[in-house]
Formats: C-alpha cells, structure tokens, sequence
C-alpha cells in the first residue's frame, strides 16, 4: 500500500527516466564514436615537399674580377703573360665561315656576343697590346675590375638605366641612410661572352589543395 | 554483489543503505555526464584557436605602446612554445614622407618562381598545404589578356620561345576593394601604402578574397605547417609572424623587411633584375627614375578602379 502514491506519480517519472535514458544513450553514442574515431580521420593530404634551397639562394650567378679580388681568391687565371708573350700579341685565327675557331687552351670560353657572329674579335674588347686591360672605342684603357665601363662605352641606354638603377640588381637597402645599397656589376648575371642569360630551371610550381584534374590551361598554352 | 544483496533485504531502514532505484538513477545520472563530457572531446582542440590574452586584446589601432608590448611578448612566447625558436617580433609603423611602389620588368622576367619561394621563406607561409603570395602567370606573347596565362606550368627550362612571364601578387591599391568589405576593420591602409592585416583581429569571413580583383589575398584553411628550421625568426606584428587557421593573409612588401630600410625578399632573389622598388616620394629613387623614364604599360585590371602601387613596365 506504500507504494501507491508512487505509483500514481508514474506517467511523469517514467517520462523524464525516457528522456534522459534516450539523452543517455545519445551522448554514450557520440562519445563511442568521438573516442572510437569512428568517422576516422580526415583524409590524409598530399604532403608537399619542400622548395630545394638552392632556388632560395641570392647570390649571383657569377663572380666578376672586382669580387675575386675582394673574396682573395685565386687570380692566376687573369695572368695573361704567365702563357702569352708581351712583344706578339696571340693572333685570330677563322675558320671558312669566317668563325672565330677559340684556342684550346681557352676552350672553356664561348662565343656568343651579338647575333650572327658579328661580334667575334677578342680584341674588341681586350687590349692587343696589354692583354691584362681592356680598350675602349674611344681609347681609353680600363682594369678587368672596371669591365661595367666598358660595356657601358656600346651598350649607352642599358649603361644609363643601371646608373639610375632601372637595370640590374641591387641587393640590400632601398633606403640608404639605414644600410648600404650593393649594386651588382654586367658580369654578375652576364657573361661576357656569351650575355644572353641562359635558361634555367624554373622552381617548382603550386600546389592545389585539392588534386587538379587535368590542366585547364594545357590545350591555351600547347597551341 | 551489493545490489543482490540489498535486494535481499528489503527491511532495510531507507537512510541506513540506498536503494535499487536510487543507485540506477544516480548510476546512469554520472554515466550520462561522462557520456557527456566525452561527446565534448572535439572542443578539446579547441585551445590550438586562441588564448585568452589574445581574445581579450584591443583592437590594434586602440592599443598603447605598453599593451602592444606585452601583445609582443606573448607573440614571442607562443612562437617559441609552438617551433622552439626565440623570435624577434616587432612592432614597425610606417615611415614618414614614404610611400612604397613596385616596378616589375615584363622584358626582363624569365619565369623561374624564384621570388615565389623567396616570399614563402621569407614570410612563414604554411608549407603544406602551400600558401605563395606570388602567382607567376605565363602569358603567350602578343597579348595581355590574363585569362590566357598559366600558373601551373612545369617547363624543364625557362623562359620558354613564345612566352612571357607576368608575376601577379598583392598590389597593395590606392583604393583597396578588400579593405572597404572587411566588416571588422582587420585590414587597412597603412599611409606608407601597404595593406595590411591583424591576424588577431581577422574573423575569416573572406569577403576580402572574394572583393579583390588579383586573387591576392589567401585564406588558412587548415593549421600553417612550418618546419622549425626554416621559420623566419625576424618577424614583425602585422607582417609576417605566423598566422592561424582561420585567418586571410597575403603579401605586405615585407614590411618587417621594408620599413627597416631592406628591400622585400622577392627582390632581393630575382636573378635578372626584373623587380624594383622604392620610395615614390624621393625623386632620387629607381622607382621615381622608372616611372618618369619608362614605358610604364599596365596597372593590372586598370578598369576596376583599386588604382594600383604595382606597376608593370617594358624595356624596350
């Protein structure tokens, strides 16, 4: 007989033990599947592998004589007279084409200044008569360190915008009052005698985060 | 087991011992907050998104020079917790009687994506998945139509007969879309002329992605992966430390780099001289000399108005 004014209570109890038995049962499930990992993980990306450190490198490409100099390195290649006698200067030889055939011992040296071959004489640039200067058009003669000025005696408009800094690197400070300003020289990224700068090897390109399918620009550029 | 047992007796006194109906209830009362509190384990992740200091900091422009400061220890606290390097974050406003322009020499770009790993270096950007702020566009000649270039090429050698290569980035405009659809003013113009962003103060709503005209601003989808060794530990608050999952970021002329007097670091690694820039208002500059001197020939998508600081010019 206890138990009677229980039980008259029992529609409302046994709802809510529903309710929460029901709530019970949904956070058990979702903390089996949270733990469990029951979706599992997200699926794993690409990993990208990372840029070579070498297309991350400022240095110029090449060394002129100024940065020898400076870096005290080995200068006996610039030794002419070491080979070459002082009183007879080393005399151009052509083959029937009227190409410049390059001694063996400067084989290292290619030509490829001007189109067509127009350009091939040493002694445009390189004084016949003290192979360790260069001359100049108007007769001046300048030091292996000064070789900018003697690219600027043909190459006027390039020489003009290199002074104004329009052409050519310049590394460091744009404002000169905090640091210095290094402005590289021709010989830094042209070679003399071939100046054309050589194609290279592009770094690597995006990545999508998605896969691509295919290229939508592969058809454009193929054509 | 207790509950035969007190099963077995039923004349136990009701506060000496609890009941079968009690100990079901309390029971499943504690297995239903376990349950709970377990269901909860995804917020867990929760405390990689932000600290507390960090969700109670000013605003930038409100903050004084004592709150920024400890804003920048907490910066380099968090930096050295996360890569184990000690950075050096600073604070760097914009300098007077200065205002940044870039000048990029289409004669002379030959594609090699050089400047794209030099600003990702440079700048902390996640690695995997990638972030560049440098799309290098390769363009077939005798045209300047954008839509007919490509960022995806993968030649063995560059620059390829018949191309050329336009390098697009963010060109920081005189009149930025993105910063007038910012709803929390996260991103604005400094008067040295960068655009900038608080990456604390960036919700992630992306409307400046979609505003910008030069698909310049980049979105973190993910955590930024950084390996320890190749962080940038010079960084600076609004420039290149590094960011969250959830925030926008894009170039900012490298302002940790810039406004100390460098040049940005897509400059300084361009084998060919393609990149200038300076300080439009000294006439002394390159850049002042190119843009009195040179066939300056576009600002990108001149037509939508932005006004842009990049400037793309030709040799000869």
């Amino acid at each position: 007989m206890e138990q009677a004014p229980e039980s008259s209570k029992v529609p409302g109890f046994r709802k809510t033990t529903y309710c929460l038995s029901a709530l019970v049962v949904v956070f058990v499930g979702l903390a089996a599947a949270f733990l469990g990992n029951l979706w599992g993980h997200p699926p794993a990306r690409q990993q990208i592998a990372l840029v070579d450190k070498g297309f991350l490198e400022k240095t110029p490409w090449r060394k002129t004589y100024a940065d020898m100099v400076r870096a005290k390195e080995d200068l006996s290649d610039f030794d002419c007279y070491g080979c070459h006698d002082k009183k007879h200067p080393p005399p151009l030889r052509f083959d029937g084409n009227s190409i410049l055939i390059v001694p063996e011992e400067h084989k290292d040296i290619v030509m490829g200044h001007g189109s067509h071959n127009r350009n091939n004489l040493c002694y445009n640039c390189h004084n016949e008569s003290n192979l360790e200067t260069f001359q100049v058009r108007d007769g001046r003669e300048l030091k292996f360190a000064d070789s900018t000025q003697l690219c600027g005696s043909c190459h006027g408009p390039n020489y003009r915008d290199w002074e104004a800094g329009a052409h050519g690197r310049i590394n460091g400070y744009w404002n000169t009052k905090l640091g210095e300003a290094r402005k590289l020289d021709c010989a830094n990224c042209h070679n003399p005698h071939a100046p054309r700068i050589p194609t290279r090897m592009p770094a690597p390109g995006p990545h999508a985060l998605r896969t691509p399918v295919g290229n939508p620009h592969q058809a454009e550029t193929a054509k | 087991m207790p509950l035969t047992d007190e099963k077995s007796k039923p004349d136990t006194p009701p506060g000496g011992s609890i009941d079968r109906r009690s100990f079901l209830r309390s029971t499943a009362a504690f297995a239903g907050l376990t349950a709970l509190a377990a269901s909860l384990a995804p917020l867990r992740g929760l405390k990689d998104y932000t600290s507390t200091e960090q969700f109670l900091q000013k605003y930038y422009k409100e903050m004084t020079p004592e709150e920024m400061e400890k804003v920048l220890q907490r910066i380099t606290k968090e930096v050295e917790h996360q890569y184990g390097i000690r950075p050096h974050v600073r604070d760097l406003r914009p300098m007077n009687g200065v205002e940044f322009v870039y000048a990029l020499n289409l004669t002379r770009c030959i594609g090699c994506r050089k400047c794209v790993h030099a600003c990702v270096a440079e700048n902390n950007q996640s690695r995997s998945p990638e972030i560049q702020y440098i799309r290098v566009l390769k363009m077939p000649h005798g045209s300047m139509d954008v839509e007919k270039g490509n960022h995806l090429y993968d030649d063995k050698e560059v620059p390829d007969k018949g191309f050329f290569y336009m390098p697009i980035q963010c060109q920081q405009c005189k009149n930025p879309a993105c910063v007038k659809v910012c709803p929390v003013n996260a991103t604005w113009q400094d008067k040295d002329g960068v655009t900038v962003i608080d990456y604390d103060w960036c919700i992630g709503c992306r409307y400046c992605e979609a505003a910008c005209p030069y698909w310049a601003r980049r979105f973190n989808f993910t955590k930024p992966q950084i390996p320890a060794d190749r962080l940038n530990p010079e960084m600076s608050y609004l420039g290149n430390r590094p960011r969250k999952q959830g925030v926008m970021e894009k170039c900012h002329f490298c302002i940790q780099r810039t406004r100390d007097g460098k040049y940005p670091a897509c400059l300084e690694v361009c084998p060919v001289g393609a990149r200038k820039f300076g300080n439009i208002l000294d006439p002394e500059s390159e850049i002042s000399y190119i843009m009195r001197t040179k066939r300056i020939f576009i600002q990108l998508k001149e037509e939508m108005g932005t006004n842009p600081r990049f400037f793309y010019y030709f040799d000869k």
